[in-house]
């Protein structure tokens, strides 16, 4: 292309204000090249980036900046909100973070993150500010699963277990006792439909996205498989636990006990379902017990028991539950790190975890509290939460994201049908092995 | 022969031209219903309550003002709606100032590398925003112009005055050069011929550059998630998308807050639709 | 065309005379006088707006490309950019996704705009002949449009769904259950076409309204005294001289549909498995959930050549006026 003489020297301005500001951009904030260091008063403000967690009806986090803000009167927190699609929220935090931004100094994350923003230096390694100490106040799995080569990078605030809800007054109508393996929820369900007292059995989260790699690992974990060997290095889930476990699943759609549509299920879906006195049997996380005893929300008030999940026929004890929940990150920008430090020190402290636990409806981190009579009274799920068997996602690899994805868009697929079991399988393999190798998309 | 010719005609016209008439209207009707029926749908899932919304039922069973009154109370939906009616209103006006007389240029007037340039204006405007989004942040960052309404409007109208002098010059390409000539011969300057001659032609187009370019920034997402993200300037897209928590999406409130932002384009619209409607009955301009 | 004819027809009203002739005839200086002074005019009218879209738009894209083209590793720091290399295409080219979401998209876009462009004239044709309800008319049309893509994609989520759904409940009514739309692979593709059919028609009918009614109108008289039929005249004489405008709108739809975001990802989030997944929730995917931004700048840039090569194609094949008009 041709441009008219005059008109060069501009645009030449005009590519090297781009190259300038490219090699400005490609090397921002030096400042933090040192190493943040924690001295000096702890006061000033702080922003806490947050979503909503709790019940919908009351605010908990506006409860724990108010008790915060009392026990240290001169740290003000201001809350910001975090978009509710957890991915949306990760993308905002990455550009934000890595753009150098300080515009909040503590933020939640999700409990499978810690190992991708360690590599990715997205978030403060913590074990220079805390004693070591401080850590062993957690009930067990928690802390492990927040390190990264040796290094902590977040504090437990709030975990989530997953529970078997179900509808105890059709229980009782059909004089059928509480399941405690997945052949018997099944056939339970079939008997509930066949007498018309219920339209669906059973009800999940099958949608090809995070919750489905949830389920996923639980139904594995009961059939005795895993997706990846112990050490992360190698693919385990072409394997026949994972037959089982996925022609389980299946069966439950084909035979009409899962709604069809169980294939685009989130949370929200197979809640309101359940809420709305349709499924007999949910497997959903701790909060689902409070909101389908909200009259506002609610159709089936007072008629809801939680137990532990199922596990297959011949094997001991219940079924595993996945962990799920929230953490605090530090911004490696924070620009007050002694209000940061004490801030997390508060929110994992007993009093903030009694709060988050009683008022909302969370289960907390911190073991004694957990096994505080007063917090087990509180919530019927907590108890049952005592007894779980707990198993963790494959979050301490490094690409955890892609080896999830490659988990739900292949189990998923075979979930609704377009693909055959083993055929899904084989794909999940040969994705997760390209992952693990960093030689895949 | 030829008088019964003439009568004939006229009646069977008439005739014709209320089948045509009719032949549009059942059109429009059913137009009509296939946009309006997921619309009504929308609304009458703001008026249910949380229990409601898994109800498949035509009418609200329990209707509700709880969503909007949710809305605007627990989330600053006010103020969302305030930024974003100024952003897209200043991006409108500054696209439609600079994108006009560039694309009337591009059309009419005899520059070297005028394809080129058209050229290059569509390879920018279709290069995917998710990959520009990273980079534009620290460009903003570094002009020090994040959470603000400059940086927000420059970025909009960077990224829609591409479309809009697309828009323009084909539009200006339609009108007849006799146009310009005769305004040239009568003594007019090049401003004056834009403003007061092409512009009166081009309103329809001007209008849909206008049009499209207020609703591009009122429901952009991406960019004004990424670059403002602090409370006071968020505008509508972010705010719907802070709604609800880790589990529920609550589409009541979702939907309410959505009727209210549609409000405004659809005020707008109706407002702007006699300066189109006059457009078209423009008298002729003489030579 | 002049107003000598008597047979009856409607009197001319011209908004614009054909050919007229100037008045008086001035002598005119050369040529090239004028060229130049009218390109320096030219170059003044279009600067300002080239400058705030270069000054803007230059870095992030040039930005993307180097990094399609290196090893880039997201920090807290920024991103570090090292060596130049073709892996990241490299990866892409070798990975069956990426050829799936190519076709996918690829066919999806030449479906919807297809059937956009289509269904768009036959509206603007429409609201052509209405006299007073076209502004209200134009008022619902846009109300989709308006509609902000995430809300449209969550509102039609909440239509598909497979129990409590609106489709559901019609289905319901004749005796017809448990279609789960969003659950199979080429249902959930229809579904999306529809959703996205429904949103983008009024922008595709609304920009051939503006070129409609922006038609000279003489020319369209001349042919209804000729005795051109309706259909005759949109054929021959209308659709001819809206090349323009129908070219912009097919390339901006064909941009539009390739660069589809929104709609997949609220709506199936590129499921059944992977087979609704567009190129930019494939490039979202890689780019902000596995942070490699490596690999999504290439996702991102390869989408964009695609889409240039085939803008340029068309436009070469519809011979619009961009070459005519070369100075």
């Amino acid at each position: 292309m041709r441009f008219p003489r005059h008109r060069t020297p501009a645009l030449a301005a005009i590519c090297a204000a781009a190259i300038a500001l490219s090699a400005a951009g490609c090397s921002s904030s030096a400042s933090t090249q040192a190493g943040p260091v924690a001295t000096g008063a702890a006061a000033g403000t702080i922003t806490w980036m947050a979503n909503q967690f709790g019940p919908t009806s009351t605010d908990v986090r506006k409860t724990l900046i108010a008790a915060f803000e009392k026990a240290y009167p001169g740290i003000t927190v201001k809350l910001e909100q975090a978009p509710s699609d957890e991915d949306t929220y990760r993308s905002e935090l990455v550009t934000q973070i890595s753009g150098g931004s300080s515009s909040f100094d503590v933020y939640n994350g999700d409990v499978v993150w810690p190992a991708q923003f360690a590599k990715a230096d997205l978030a403060l390694p913590l074990n220079s500010y805390f004693p070591s100490s401080y850590w062993d106040k957690f009930s067990k799995g928690m802390v492990p699963s927040l390190t990264y080569d040796g290094q902590i990078y977040a504090a437990p605030l709030f975990t989530d277990n997953a529970f078997l809800f179900y509808r105890k007054d059709l229980l009782a109508k059909a004089h059928l006792p509480v399941p405690t393996t997945w052949e018997q929820l099944q056939s339970e369900a079939e008997t509930l439909q066949k007498d018309g007292l219920v339209k669906y059995g059973f009800a999940a989260q099958f949608n090809s996205y995070e919750g489905l790699t949830c389920d996923w690992t639980e139904f594995l974990a009961d059939a005795g498989g895993s997706s990846v060997n112990a050490a992360g290095t190698r693919s385990t889930i072409d394997s026949t636990a994972a037959v089982k476990a996925l022609d389980y699943m299946r069966g439950l759609i084909t035979s009409g006990v899962a709604p069809a549509a169980i294939t685009t299920f989130e949370e929200q879906q197979s809640e309101s379902l359940f809420d709305s006195g349709q499924v007999a049997f949910l497997r959903n996380w701790t909060y689902a017990y409070a909101d389908a005893n909200t009259p506002a929300n609610s159709k089936i008030v007072g008629d809801v028991g939680v137990t532990n999940l199922p596990t297959f026929a011949g094997q001991t004890g219940p079924g595993y539950s996945v962990t799920g929940g929230w953490n605090l990150y530090i911004n490696p920008h924070s620009k007050n790190l002694p209000a940061d430090v004490d801030f997390i020190k508060w929110m994992t402290g007993a009093q903030a975890q009694t709060i988050m636990a009683e008022q909302g409806g969370v289960l907390p981190t911190v073991a004694s509290v957990l096994n505080n009579p007063r917090v087990q009274a509180s919530n019927p799920a907590f108890p049952v939460a005592a007894k779980n068997k707990l198993n963790a996602r494959p979050s301490f690899v490094a690409k955890y994201p892609q080896l999830s994805e490659a988990i739900y868009t292949n189990i998923n697929g075979a979930l609704s049908g377009s693909v055959s079991t083993s055929s899904a399988l084989s794909s999940a393999s040969s994705q997760i092995s390209a992952a693990l190798s960093s030689n895949g998309l | 022969m030829a008088d019964t010719a003439i009568t004939a005609r006229p009646a069977s016209a008439a005739r014709r031209r209320r089948k045509r008439n009719t032949g549009t209207n059942v059109a429009a009707l059913l137009i009509a219903a296939f946009v309006a029926l997921p619309l009504y749908w929308m609304v009458a899932a703001s008026f249910k309550g949380q229990a409601d919304i898994t109800s498949a039922s035509a009418i609200p069973p329990h209707p509700t003002t709880a969503n909007y009154t949710n809305a605007f109370s627990s989330y600053a939906f006010g103020t969302y709606i305030e930024n974003s009616a100024i952003v897209a209103v200043a991006t409108t006006l500054l696209v439609l100032a600079l994108g006009i007389f560039a694309g009337y240029a591009l059309a009419r007037l005899p520059m070297r590398g005028k394809t080129a340039i058209m050229t290059a204006l569509l390879m920018i405007s279709l290069f995917p925003t998710i990959a520009v989004v990273a980079p534009l942040y620290l460009l903003l960052r570094d002009i020090g112009w994040l959470n603000s309404y400059q940086g927000l409007v420059l970025s909009y109208t960077a990224l829609m005055l591409p479309f809009a002098i697309w828009i323009l010059r084909n539009f200006f390409l339609t009108i007849p050069k006799a146009m310009e000539e005769s305004a040239r011969v009568d003594g007019a300057g090049p401003f004056r011929t834009v403003l007061q001659v092409i512009l009166p032609q081009a309103l329809p187009g001007v209008f849909t550059a206008g049009v499209f370019t207020f609703v591009a920034a009122w429901t952009e997402f991406i960019i004004s998630l990424t670059v403002n993200n602090s409370d006071r300037y968020r505008t509508i897209g972010v705010g719907i998308a802070l709604f609800g928590g880790q589990f529920t999406t609550p589409y009541g409130t979702i939907f309410a807050a959505s009727a209210v932002a549609m409000l405004p384009i659809a005020i707008l619209v109706l407002v702007f639709r006699r300066a189109v409607v006059s457009g078209l009955t423009a008298g002729a301009v003489k030579g | 065309m002049t107003s000598t004819d008597t047979r009856g027809g409607p009197p001319q009203t011209g908004r614009r005379p054909e050919a007229s002739r100037p008045a008086r005839r001035r002598p005119r200086p050369p040529r090239s006088v004028i060229q130049r002074g009218s390109a320096r005019l030219g170059w003044a009218f279009a600067s300002p707006a080239l400058l705030v879209v270069a000054a803007v738009m230059i870095f992030p894209i040039v930005f993307s490309v180097v990094m399609s083209l290196s090893n880039v590793n997201v920090t807290g720091n920024g991103f570090q950019l090292s060596g130049l290399t073709t892996h990241n295409y490299s990866i892409l080219f070798g990975s069956p996704r990426y050829w799936h979401d190519l076709e996918f998209t690829a066919t999806y876009t030449v479906v919807t705009v297809t059937i956009e462009m289509m269904l768009g004239t036959l509206v603007a044709l429409v609201l052509e002949r209405l006299t007073r309800a076209r502004g209200w008319m134009m008022a619902l049309l846009l109300m989709p449009w308006a509609l902000i893509t995430v809300v449209s994609a969550e509102l039609w989520a909440y239509i598909y769904n497979g129990v409590y759904g609106m489709l559901e409940a019609g289905l319901n009514t004749v005796g017809v259950h448990g279609v789960d739309v969003l659950g199979t692979p080429l249902q959930a593709s229809i579904a999306m076409g529809v959703a996205d059919v429904w949103k983008t028609t009024p922008f595709v009918a609304i920009m051939v309204l503006a070129g409609l009614v922006m038609l000279p109108a003489d020319v369209v008289e001349a042919a209804r005294i000729d005795g051109a039929s309706a259909w005759t005249i949109f054929w021959r004489v209308r659709l001819p001289l809206l090349r323009p405008v129908l070219a912009v709108a097919v390339m901006f739809r064909i941009l539009q549909a390739f660069g589809i975001f929104d709609l997949p990802y609220v709506l199936t989030g590129g499921g059944p498995g992977t087979s609704t997944e567009t190129l930019a929730v494939l490039g979202y995917k890689v780019l902000f959930n596995d942070l490699e931004f490596g690999p999504g700048a290439a996702v991102a840039a390869s989408t964009a050549l695609i889409v240039l090569v085939v803008c340029l194609l068309f436009l070469k094949v519809f011979r619009t006026q961009v070459a005519e008009q070369e100075g």
